[in-house]
């Protein structure tokens, strides 16, 4: 049977092209705005490291004037110290823990043939590799023994390894930089997180990084960070000064396995934030505060206003267009209770009209979304043109795809519930004295 | 009242051309109650829609209460049609969606009758047919021949000269169908010229005067009239 | 004229009612607060920066290497750039109006005020700043030569004099003149103040989301950052791509361990400043005009459904003495009567969607004039909509009334 209302349902949306094509039209758009909208939302707003993002901490601590907060609503600074930063990973209490800011050295290659360049890189401790999880096609991560003795060792990744070594494994090869030479201990692999979750505070979609470096050799050779510096009080003359100075520029987090380890890290924050206290620093309350990766996604709101309020717009606009849908559907099955009245005359229950007309508006919903498909894929290039930082969150993954076809149909079904309900009442033979 | 000489309608499609009333003449006069009889497509609608000016015709002359009607333009006839003219439908072709009240308003609103006027001619036209009592109720909760009352008083509240009745009761069972006949005999008596279109020859032998339609001309045009009220003297056609 | 019979039979079939009333007040909603956002937006982005943007252009240079001077490498690329053909002032500069980069600091008059009066961008420049940035100074005087110092992490010097925007000035110096006056541009607990030499009239801080973005401050230093300097060149008036063009291999020829990066145009600058708020105007207009249309199609599709199914109807109201116009005039006036509903309703859906804008997005309140122009506007597109379904009502023949079907 329902091959054959299937069947029907065709025969019945190709007899009228062009009203079928204006409620085909009608829900490929609104498909086609809410999930454009819906695309970019969910590649900026969903987990984008799902099996460990709980266990994954960002440190805050409220080391800023005692006169203002650092955020408008009163929360501590998003990033911390350099002197904090160092205590907090001479303490080592957390299992892994990474300091780490952003860097923009310039890279002279070996090779002649390429032209000195400007990198943007992370220095960062040992454990970042095993806190972020990036694969490695070569080598692999430093060690902490060579943190702690400020070895000049990178990590490119496979981009970089491209542009200076054609590809090739270049581990322990050297890679001259700012004058200085570091030697190659490990190469990603290809490795696109949609955004950088990991660092938050310099653009969540800014450039991917492009090497790696320890962060006791980079603060060695006094580099200072070419990301977010901020200051409430004057950091004193000189490199010493500043890294003893209240400013902050160094971002921290932490992997806490268990919440009760969460709970000690805590505490520990605390009483480290107290001490410092006794001596002078911290003048504002104590308000410490380990977000993990959504919690911080969220703090920092790494989905922009815009594309919240294009969200709730695309979805208002299906509305609209499923409102429009019902009342075309309505029209069209209304126009046809003469038929209606002679299948049931001839014998088709109440029920078998519903499930005829029903798979009716599947169909239309189903082409739909096919031509919904079509037009969120058309939207997605026309919002990576649009917004240039766009390119890894405007696109479509599996399970939206699914989800638009999903939505779509249901969409389509809800629309075409009151008119089929309204179809079902025609009364058996109603039309057919005065046909 | 009614004058028709030599009545031509021709449809043309086309492919082929139907003479749906050919040299058709017939005159019915003021207080006349006329029955038109004739088989199906035998040209008794199209007389009717001719009459009523709801369709042009393609030759002759036709004249209304004296007013020639050819080369009038829509809107003249829809006037026309407002004000000289009631009709009754088969299907009683009540709106659905308007209470007895406001389905009786509607022709007198394209008359342009003032508020007062609009509410005194409807409550008096629904009170003729014994319906006053149900003017905010809406046709689907009448039965059939209430339902034909209610068109009947919709006819009559602009005072027509001429009502035209097309199987008013065809849609209504024996009973219902008497009292819509006493009804229309009684309005006749009261003075508006009737003109009843139908094939059921016991409601036509209810009429005054029978004319027979057979193939788009009139075949018998009925004994002489017999007027119960003379109205207003009018001259015989020559 | 009757309104009361359309509007009685209406309400008898609220479901086309509700149908066509739904999507008129959602347009009305999502129209008005859509077309106000884009308002913004446009405003937003027409805001001057105050500086030439048509002939100006942007270059950086990062030194590299043991060997590499900043310091005599910005005083001679700034040479350099101001002899090249076609160039008609250049200065280095730290950040640049637009760039969404730099350096702010909170000011104040005492030293021992607690909290800053008002926020500022700083713009460290050299004497050729006010040429190249092509600004108009309304009071005082443009920076010397011999004003010009370095500041660097050890070198943490206040310049005796700056240059401020008129906005700073009447905001530091409400109506009493600031040239002359002092304030602290640094920590006031451990450097001097500095005192106004100069008053321009108008620059925008580089961040174009900032709330007072005309607070800016000029400095008459140097600000290599790291082996990094930055310079703005003015072009003269139509010649920019040209002195582009050439630019980056005179500045890689004059130094070759360093990379000259980032030449880009001012405007390019402006693009990229303003590209999300031009993503989201062009989107919302999109969003409008599809939303118009469907709902366009939407009031034709049901009307025209209307028609069919109300023909014997229209036939009867024919024969009843109807005219064609008023057929066509009875279609207009369901349809005008319908749309007023739907829009009393989307006035209030515009209001909620409004506060709650402002309540989770910060937007300013919605101006009580949309709300009005957005009903003539959706009036009328509910007339066009309906004209072609109610003309064709209105040619439906009078003899449609003693049709038995």
């Amino acid at each position: 049977m329902f091959a054959y209302y299937l069947q029907l349902g065709l025969r019945s949306l190709r007899r009228n092209p062009v009203l079928t094509a204006l409620m085909v039209l009608g829900i490929a758009l609104g498909i086609a705005a809410s999930m454009t909208s819906l695309t970019v939302f969910h590649m900026m707003g969903s987990d984008p490291i799902p099996w460990k993002s709980s266990k994954l901490h960002y440190v805050q601590m409220d080391n800023w004037d005692p006169n203002q907060p650092y955020g408008d609503d009163g929360s501590p600074p998003d990033q911390i110290t350099y002197r904090d930063a160092v205590a907090l990973m001479q303490a080592g209490k957390a299992d892994k823990q990474t300091a780490m800011f952003k860097l923009a050295l310039p890279i002279q290659p070996a090779n002649p043939q390429v032209k000195p360049f400007m990198a943007l890189g992370r220095v960062a401790s040992a454990d970042f590799f095993g806190m972020f999880e990036p694969p490695f096609r070569y080598g692999g991560p430093w060690g902490r023994d060579q943190d702690a003795a400020h070895a000049r060792v990178l990590v490119l990744t496979s981009d970089t390894n491209e542009k200076l070594f054609g590809g090739q494994d270049s581990v322990g090869k050297t890679v001259r930089m700012d004058g200085v030479d570091y030697s190659v201990v490990g190469v990603l692999d290809k490795w696109k997180p949609r955004f950088k979750f990991y660092d938050l505070t310099n653009g969540a979609l800014s450039a991917a990084d492009e090497f790696f470096m320890p962060f006791t050799t980079a603060i060695d050779l006094r580099q200072r960070a070419s990301g977010n510096n901020s200051c409430w009080k004057f950091p004193g003359e000189g490199w010493d000064a500043y890294l003893q100075s209240d400013c902050v520029w160094i971002q921290m987090w932490v992997q806490l396995d268990s919440p009760a380890r969460l709970a000690e890290y805590k505490s520990f924050l605390d009483s480290y934030v107290n001490e410092q206290k006794r001596l002078g620093r911290f003048p504002r309350p104590l308000d410490n505060r380990l977000p993990n990766v959504t919690q911080w996604m969220q703090a920092q709101r790494v989905v922009p206003r815009d594309v919240e309020v294009q969200t709730w717009l695309g979805f208002a606009f299906l509305t609209v267009c499923l409102v429009n849908t019902i009342g075309l559907l309505l029209a069209k099955f209304m126009r046809k209770s003469g038929e209606i009245g002679l299948r049931r005359a001839l014998g088709a229950s109440r029920s078998e009209v519903f499930r005829q007309f029903l798979i009716e508006s599947g169909v239309v919903g189903l082409s739909g979304g096919l031509v919904g498909l079509l037009l969120t894929g058309l939207g997605l290039i026309a919002v990576r043109a649009l917004y240039a930082d766009y390119k890894n969150v405007a696109q479509l993954d599996w399970t939206m795809v699914l989800t638009t076809l999903v939505l779509a149909i249901v969409a389509a079904l809800l629309a075409g519930l009151y008119p089929t309900w309204r179809a079902c009442r025609v009364q058996p033979a109603s039309q057919l004295k005065t046909q | 009242m009614l004058a028709m000489k030599h009545l031509q309608k021709v449809y043309r499609t086309h492919l082929i051309e139907t003479h749906a009333l050919r040299d058709f003449s017939i005159h019915v006069r003021e207080g006349e109650f006329v029955a038109v009889t004739g088989p199906s497509g035998s040209g008794k609608t199209t007389f009717l829609n001719i009459a009523g000016l709801l369709e042009e015709f393609t030759g002759g002359e036709y004249k209304l209460d004296g007013v020639d009607v050819g080369g009038m333009n829509d809107a003249e006839r829809s006037r026309l049609r407002n004000e000289k003219i009631g009709f009754i439908f088969q299907g009683f072709n009540l709106i659905p969606d308007l209470n007895l009240f406001d389905n009786v308003d509607v022709p007198l609103r394209y008359r342009g009758f003032n508020a007062a006027e609009r509410k005194r001619r409807i409550e008096e036209s629904l009170g003729r047919v014994g319906l006053a009592s149900r003017m905010k109720h809406y046709p689907s909760e009448l039965s059939g021949g209430q339902q034909q009352r209610v068109a009947i008083a919709r006819a009559l509240a602009g005072s027509p000269r001429l009502l035209l009745a097309d199987e008013p009761t065809g849609n209504l069972d024996s009973l219902m169908a008497r009292g819509v006949m006493e009804l229309m005999e009684e309005i006749n008596r009261q003075g508006t010229t009737i003109v009843m279109v139908t094939h059921d020859p016991e409601l036509a032998v209810r009429a005054q005067r029978n004319v027979h339609v057979m193939d788009g001309q009139v075949t018998d045009l009925g004994e002489e009239p017999r007027l119960r009220v003379p109205a207003s003297p009018e001259p015989m056609p020559a | 004229m009757e309104i009361r019979p359309i509007l009685s039979a209406l309400m008898r079939s609220k479901v086309a009612l509700v149908l066509i009333g739904l999507q008129i007040a959602l347009t009305l909603a999502i129209v008005c607060n859509a077309l106000f956002i884009i308002g913004q937006r446009l405003e937003r982005m027409q805001r001057p920066s105050g500086m030439n943007e048509v002939d100006t252009f942007a270059v950086t240079s990062s030194g590299f290497g043991e060997g590499f001077d900043v310091r005599s490498t910005m005083e001679a690329d700034v040479t350099l750039l101001r002899s090249l053909p076609g160039v008609a002032a250049a200065t280095a500069i730290n950040s640049l109006p637009l760039s969404n980069g730099g350096w702010s600091s909170g000011l104040v008059l005492k030293p021992d005020q607690r909290t800053p009066l008002a926020s500022a961008a700083f713009y460290f420049v050299d004497a050729g700043a006010l040429d190249a940035l092509g600004l108009k100074l309304v009071a005082g005087r443009n920076f010397k030569p011999e004003e010009i110092g370095y500041r660097t992490m050890n070198d943490n010097v206040t310049p005796a004099g700056v240059i401020v925007t008129r906005a700073l000035a009447e905001k530091l110096f409400p109506g009493q003149g600031a040239v002359g006056r002092q304030f602290y541009i640094d920590d006031p607990r451990t450097t001097p103040p500095t005192t106004v030499v100069g008053v321009v009239d108008r620059l925008q801080e580089p961040w174009v989301d900032s709330k007072e973005i005309e607070y800016s401050v000029l400095r008459p230093q140097h600000l290599p950052y790291g082996n990094s300097s930055t310079y703005l060149v003015r072009a003269e008036p139509g010649r920019r791509d040209e002195v582009m063009k050439q630019v980056e291999d005179k500045l890689a020829a004059a130094n070759p361990s360093r990379i000259v990066r980032g030449l880009k145009s001012v405007e390019s600058v402006r693009a990229e400043a303003y590209a999300a708020d031009r993503a989201m105007a062009l989107i919302l207009g999109a969003v409008i005009v599809a939303l118009l249309t469907i709902t366009a199609l939407g009031i034709v599709g049901m009307a025209s459904f209307w028609v069919t199914q109300r023909t014997k109807q229209i036939g009867t109201r024919r024969a009843l003495g109807a005219t064609q116009f008023d057929i066509l005039r009875y279609f207009l006036t369901e349809n005008f009567l319908i749309t007023t509903l739907g829009l009393l309703v989307g006035a209030v859906l515009t209001y909620a969607f409004n506060v709650w804008l402002m309540t989770h997005y910060e937007s300013p309140r919605l101006p009580w004039h949309y709300v009005p122009v957005g009903f003539l506007c959706l009036w009328a597109l509910g007339q066009i909509a309906v004209l072609g379904p109610a003309t064709r009502a209105s040619r439906v023949p009078p003899a449609v009334a003693t049709r038995s079907v």
